[in-house]
């Protein structure tokens, strides 16, 4: 596929605003072998994520030539804007070209990503992007979306976690690959780590999973981590631990896009005369829920020369 | 407020109720004994020495720089020749705030607004030309180090030009900076050291001065960037004593320098005076008061030479409209009779071209003017605290006083000013008083004249814009070539070296930094060691 | 929601940190329904690549200090991408607004309506 950088964005742009531009891409996509490693960055409000992208790029557009962000910020609720703001800390990058930042608005979805990061993950592998740093906020199990997209995901932690987000503990350390304590200068940076690793042990990890600490703000601890991603990387590849995920996440992908379908029709289904006329029958206790399960399968896929009495 | 009917609620600038009028009653029971003390007594809002100005006018300061160090020093002179009684070397902005020489990429790509703000001033070549002629010994100097990372290169610089004059350090008197409120709340840079890298550089500074220059005031607070972002007066008298509180805590903590003297050398303040010109003098009334009660409260001083409070005043710049910029001449005056009327030390009037761009020699000019016909044909200066005893202003005065208290409170309970810097609460503060203003402009409520009312205004001539000269960039990099080209490198090289030795260890960088000034370092070689030492401050909103 | 997928680029063109006012502008266009990609103080090359990489429907420059830093940056921008509207704020006196008009830029100085900023992203990104 060509390179060509204007013509990249705007195809990003067009499968945000156009669902068939989308599928068409996905189409002319589907046998196209996924070839970009995507380092997932999630973690809460605040931890210092795009800090430490930022930190991460020189690294990272050293091993790979270049690097691309996809930075996932949420939607306003009320307006569907969105401010998607800390592109202002990347911007230092000075590496010109080789480093290609998108931001995306989550659009209201509630698993952290847009509903299209998928997809553009894809048109940016195929556009020759051999490296996608993937961030989005990561809260609890809601938003863990990025598991699915990701090759690694690092999670990006501060001191003191353990006490606020109990409830979500579950949720963030199911969902990573790699552990990063970042601004490990503060206090409680130990027992974060210890804590982290208990909650980590229990887990059932083919491949152990490092914790590292950093403090993104002076570069502390950015090469270890840099390091210890690509070990992470070259571990999972040998056991085709990699292999194995990337096909899972094309299954997923297959799944996901079924599911929207389906449900994109039952919404259109429930809104039609039929399906409200059925509706109403159910709600009289005319008709059986089932009854009214099978119409709306009969509408999916209507038999030819067939009439099924209503 | 013509149109405001009797019966909805008139709010100063800090929240506070204003009542249609004020009686005795009014005034809060326990600011009634303070009413009818005289100035020089506790507790001290109305002023410190009975005379008042007529034994000491208020200074004429006004903000002053830009072009090359040549083309600051003769708007220096200027502004001396016309009555100014002190000077401010003002260093260009986009060198000095973020400590890079001319050459660094980021200031290649704007190389038109070098020198539009202030000199640049790479070396102490620089500062030499700068300060050429001028009465470091008769005047009162600012050394230009308002912002907290580039202070001590810039007093460095000062004090090095000056010892080479000939001049005794320990009998100059000036004033430094460093303003935490510039670059960590208002202006936020794009890089800079950490808050607390910031505070050692200011304790730094304070012990420096104790030991060589006892004349000099090092760090001047300043509430006017913290007003002019969008604190309230009561929240900028917060703000300043908590911004205070961390200078002498950390002082105590070293333990190198008596707090007396130390609070002896945090007495010069700055606040910024605005347009509700009781509510301001109200404000300064009650900075004497605070100030006095916070060193006895908290540090156990009483003596009150200690407890003599310098306020340097700023109008305030937002207030001046893009739109009829004469109109500012007016606003310019109204501010400043305020200030006065708080009794404040030394004033800087903003251009009236404020809006538009650095001030030109005609509105330089007309501040000076306004400031000089208050001073001499208004009789104004006449008579000490002349608001003094009115009920109105007591109250209100007492009133602030409470508010500012509960921000302070607010502030301790967060861990302290820089904790409230570093966690983003000060700027959601500012950020949401702003917002809460600019709807009231942008809906009619807060009339504007010019802005929101009466727009149609036939001016007598066009005010367009000073834009400073056009080959400061060309030739400071010329400069810096220079002085890289021809310094003795060795010594350079070593004493840079040494400074960051310094910087990485606990000891006060200050003598390095006089070393390393007198070897032609230059600001960028500087710079790009606190980089490397102290990082990046981990900025909480987006610039 | 239609400007639920319009994109707006903001930037600053000098090294001058205030950030209130940009920010006031921001948020209102966020609850306009904008997507409004902030790069703070950027220089020309950094704010022509996130021009096209984030694909925009609008460019606001946060402006201040001498007009040429701004008009290099728009002289840039509208040669990468000639048909992206650019908006413009900020300290700029009437000589300099009169350049940027000449540019085809759209000023808005200190004292203009937050609704006429918005008004004027809506009709420039083809929303009105």
């Amino acid at each position: 596929m060509a390179g060509e950088r204007p013509c990249l964005a705007r195809l990003l742009s067009l499968i945000e605003r156009q669902p068939q531009v989308e599928a068409d891409v996905r189409q002319a996509l589907a046998s196209h072998a996924p070839q970009a490693v995507v380092i997932g960055v999630t973690g809460p409000p605040g931890a210092g994520k795009s800090t430490l992208i930022s930190a991460l790029l020189s690294l990272s557009t050293a091993s790979f030539g270049k690097t691309a962000v996809l930075a996932v910020d949420p939607s306003s609720p009320f307006s569907g804007g969105a401010l998607l703001g800390d592109r202002v800390r990347m911007q230092n990058h000075g590496l010109g070209d080789a480093v290609f930042i998108r931001s995306m608005a989550s659009k209201g979805e509630n698993g952290g990503l847009a509903r299209t990061t998928a997809t553009a993950i894809q048109v940016l592998d195929a556009c020759g992007w051999p490296l996608i740093l993937l961030e989005t906020l990561g809260i609890g199990q809601v938003e863990l979306d990025v598991m699915d997209l990701a090759t690694v995901v690092t999670v990006v932690l501060n001191p003191g976690w353990g006490d606020t987000f109990q409830a979500n503990k579950a949720g963030l350390t199911e969902a990573g690959d790699i552990f990063v304590i970042n601004k490990a200068d503060k206090p409680g940076a130990e027992q974060t780590r210890a804590d982290l690793q208990d909650s980590l042990s229990l887990l059932q990890s083919p491949v152990p999973i490092d914790i590292f600490e950093t403090v993104a703000v002076t570069k502390e601890g950015l090469e270890t981590l840099w390091l210890g991603i690509e070990a992470y990387l070259k571990t999972a590849s040998e056991i085709g631990l990699i292999v194995k995920k990337l096909a899972s996440r094309r299954q997923r992908l297959l799944l996901r896009t079924i599911q929207r379908d389906i449900e994109a029709r039952l919404q259109a289904y429930w809104a039609s005369d039929r399906g409200r006329a059925q509706v109403q029958r159910v709600l009289a206790g005319d008709r059986t829920l089932e009854a009214l399960q099978a119409d709306f399968f009969i509408q999916l896929h209507p038999q030819p020369h067939s009439e099924r009495s209503s | 407020m013509t149109q405001n009917p009797t019966d909805k609620p008139v709010t100063c600038t800090s929240g506070i109720e204003l009542k249609p009028f004020y009686t005795a009653a009014d005034i809060p029971e326990q600011h009634r004994p303070h009413v009818n003390v005289a100035p020089g007594e506790a507790p001290y809002h109305r002023g410190f020495h009975p005379s008042g100005y007529r034994s000491k006018p208020w200074r004429i300061f006004q903000l002053s720089g830009f072009g090359k160090p040549e083309d600051e020093n003769e708007r220096i002179k200027f502004l001396l020749k016309n009555g100014e009684t002190g000077f401010i070397m003002e260093h260009d902005r986009n060198t000095a705030d973020h400590c890079y020489n001319v050459n660094h990429p980021d200031v290649v790509a704007r190389r038109e607004d070098v020198g539009l703000s202030g000199a640049v001033m790479q070396s102490v070549r620089d500062t030499a030309i700068c300060m050429d002629g001028l009465p470091v010994d008769t005047s009162f100097g600012h050394a230009g180090g308002a912002v907290v990372q580039h202070a001590p290169f810039a007093l460095a610089a000062y004090w090095t030009v000056a010892k080479q004059r000939g001049f005794d350090l320990s009998t100059i008197s000036g004033t430094g900076q460093s303003d935490f409120n510039l670059t960590y709340l208002g202006c936020v840079t794009k890089e800079q050291i950490p808050t607390q890298a910031g505070l050692r550089f200011n304790a730094d500074i304070m012990e420096f001065c104790h030991q060589h220059l006892p004349r000099w005031v090092p760090v001047s607070i300043a509430g006017y960037n913290a007003a002019d972002t969008g604190l309230t007066p009561d929240q900028e008298l917060g703000v300043l004593f908590a911004n205070a509180v961390e200078y002498l805590d950390e002082i105590q903590r070293r333990g190198n320098m008596s707090l007396v003297e130390a609070a002896r050398g945090c007495g010069g303040v700055s606040f910024r005076a605005s347009i509700h010109i009781i509510e301001e003098a109200c404000k300064m009334r009650a900075a004497r008061l605070m100030w006095n009660q916070l060193l006895r409260e908290r540090y156990n001083i009483t003596d009150p030479k200690v407890g003599n409070l310098r306020i340097h005043c700023v109008t305030a710049g937002s207030k001046m409209t893009y739109q009829q910029p004469l109109n500012n001449i007016v606003r310019g005056t109204v501010m400043a009779l305020g200030a006065i009327l708080g009794g404040v030390q030394s004033l800087g009037v903003s251009g009236y071209d404020e809006a538009l761009s650095i001030p030109s020699e005609h509105a330089h000019q007309m501040s000076l003017r306004i400031q000089q016909i208050l001073q001499e044909e208004t009789g104004i200066a006449d008579v000490t605290d002349p608001l003094g005893g009115s009920f109105y202003v007591e109250t209100l005065t007492a009133q602030l006083i409470e508010k500012a208290w509960a921000f302070f409170d607010a502030i301790q309970q967060q861990g302290g000013y820089l904790a409230t810097l570093d966690s983003g609460w000060l700027h959601a503060q500012a950020g949401e008083n702003q917002y809460q203003e600019f709807m009231k402009t942008e809906s009619g409520e807060q009339k504007v004249i010019g802005v929101n009312c009466f727009k149609d205004d036939e001016s007598p001539f066009n005010v367009d814009g000073f834009m400073g000269t056009d080959d400061a960039f060309d030739v400071a990099t010329e400069r810096l070539n220079d002085v890289l080209r021809t310094r003795h490198e060795h010594g350079a090289a070593r004493a840079l070296k040494q400074l960051e030795a310094d910087c990485r260890t606990d000891k006060n960088i200050m003598p390095a930094m006089m070393d390393a000034l007198a070897a032609e370092v230059t600001l960028g070689e500087i710079g790009d060691v606190y980089r490397d030492v102290f990082g990046n401050w981990n900025t909480p909103i987006q610039t | 929601m239609d400007n639920a997928q319009k994109r707006i680029l903001m930037a600053k063109t000098g090294l001058d940190g205030h950030w209130r006012g940009p920010t006031i502008v921001a948020r209102a266009l966020r609850d306009a329904g904008f997507e409004v990609i902030m790069i703070g103080m950027a220089k020309t090359d950094d704010i022509v690549r996130s021009a096209i990489d984030e694909d925009v429907d609008l460019v606001g420059l946060n402006v201040g200090g001498h007009i040429d830093v701004a008009i290099r940056a728009i002289e840039n921008v509208q040669k990468a991408r000639p048909d992206l509207p650019i908006f413009a704020g900020g300290t700029i006196p009437p000589y300099a607004a009169k350049q940027l008009e000449a540019l085809g830029v759209e000023v808005y100085p200190p004292g203009s309506q937050l609704t006429d900023i918005v008004d004027a992203a809506e009709r420039l990104t083809g929303r009105t």
